[in-house]
């Protein structure tokens, strides 16, 4: 078996470089379509009386959703790094881990930082691929408080 | 139907449902994400990427495993973290099984503890598409 290739020193430098934050909103809109996509029925998700009822402080946000990134056509884009690009042109997405820290409602306005978190060259069913785990941290703007993780893996071949 | 507790659950026990996989709902999913790729909503660019046709984002089935397992353990539960690997494409109009086995029931310090495999499965009852694991908290009894 052939040896594996090394990453370059710009894929190697990628690793760890952390993004500018960007703002995401947690909207009543943006909760109740995620719910509504993701299939579920319980009202503290849709129906803000039954969430206040519940003891919430306006609608809960399923887990999993962060709210949305803000879309402005004049901002310069802030996508984070995707060394190997050139060498690997495919991709596709690996996976998710998802670390749920505190419940994030309606109204809510998240920063997200975004980091490499690793970079690796596998063999694998698709040949020789580039595997990145991007790293989103979501924090609370109000408090300070990180309120989840994920972690998304890109697989480029 | 009361609080699932850690005493109620038993190693080897499995949960699942089974959803429909309409394309309208990736459509809704595509605004909810977001995810505008156009592999999950247009024909002819997913058969231009020799796809066999528009693909169900596996973001969606990964965040429906996270639905299953909040749905089973109530407000008292927690979950800690879950997480899938996209192994193979699955289509829409073929509905699809999100499933989830206890692996292991433990004690950390003060906390009640639940290991699981999870999984989405399509018809066939074999194909494994959404393969991963979740660690949840609940309230002892």
């Amino acid at each position: 078996m052939s040896e594996l290739p090394e990453l370059t020193p710009e894929m190697r430098a990628a690793i760890g470089q952390e993004n500018p934050p960007t703002t995401f909103e947690v909207t009543t809109l943006g909760i109740r379509t995620f719910a509504r996509a993701v299939g579920y029925t319980n009202p503290v998700h849709f129906d803000r009386d039954a969430a206040t009822a519940a003891g919430y402080p306006d609608l809960l946000a399923p887990l999993g959703y962060f709210g949305h990134p803000i879309f402005d056509p004049n901002s310069t884009v802030n996508e984070p790094s995707d060394p190997g690009a050139r060498e690997f042109p495919r991709g596709l997405n690996g996976g998710t881990a998802v670390e749920p820290i505190e419940p994030v409602y309606a109204g809510d306005i998240l920063e997200a930082s975004v980091r490499i978190a690793s970079l690796e060259i596998r063999q694998g069913r698709l040949g020789t691929m580039l595997v990145r785990v991007l790293e989103t941290t979501y924090t609370r703007t109000s408090d300070g408080v990180v309120v989840g993780r994920v972690r998304g893996t890109r697989i480029r071949y | 139907m009361g609080q699932l507790t850690w005493a109620d659950v038993t190693e080897g026990q499995e949960i699942s449902i089974v959803e429909e996989m309409p394309t309208q709902r990736l459509v809704i999913w595509a605004a909810a994400a977001p995810d505008f790729a156009a592999i999950h909503y247009d024909e002819q660019i997913a058969r231009e990427r020799r796809l066999p046709g528009v693909i169900v984002h596996g973001t969606l089935k990964g965040m429906i495993v996270g639905r299953l397992l909040a749905e089973w353990i109530g407000d008292a539960g927690r979950v800690l973290r879950w997480v899938v690997e996209y192994r193979a494409m699955d289509m829409p109009r073929q509905p699809i099984t999100v499933w989830a086995r206890v692996t292991r029931k433990y004690e950390d310090g003060d906390r009640a503890l639940i290991d699981l495999d999870v999984g989405v499965r399509q018809t066939d009852g074999v194909t494994e598409t959404t393969p991963g694991t979740a660690t949840i908290e609940l309230p002892r009894e």
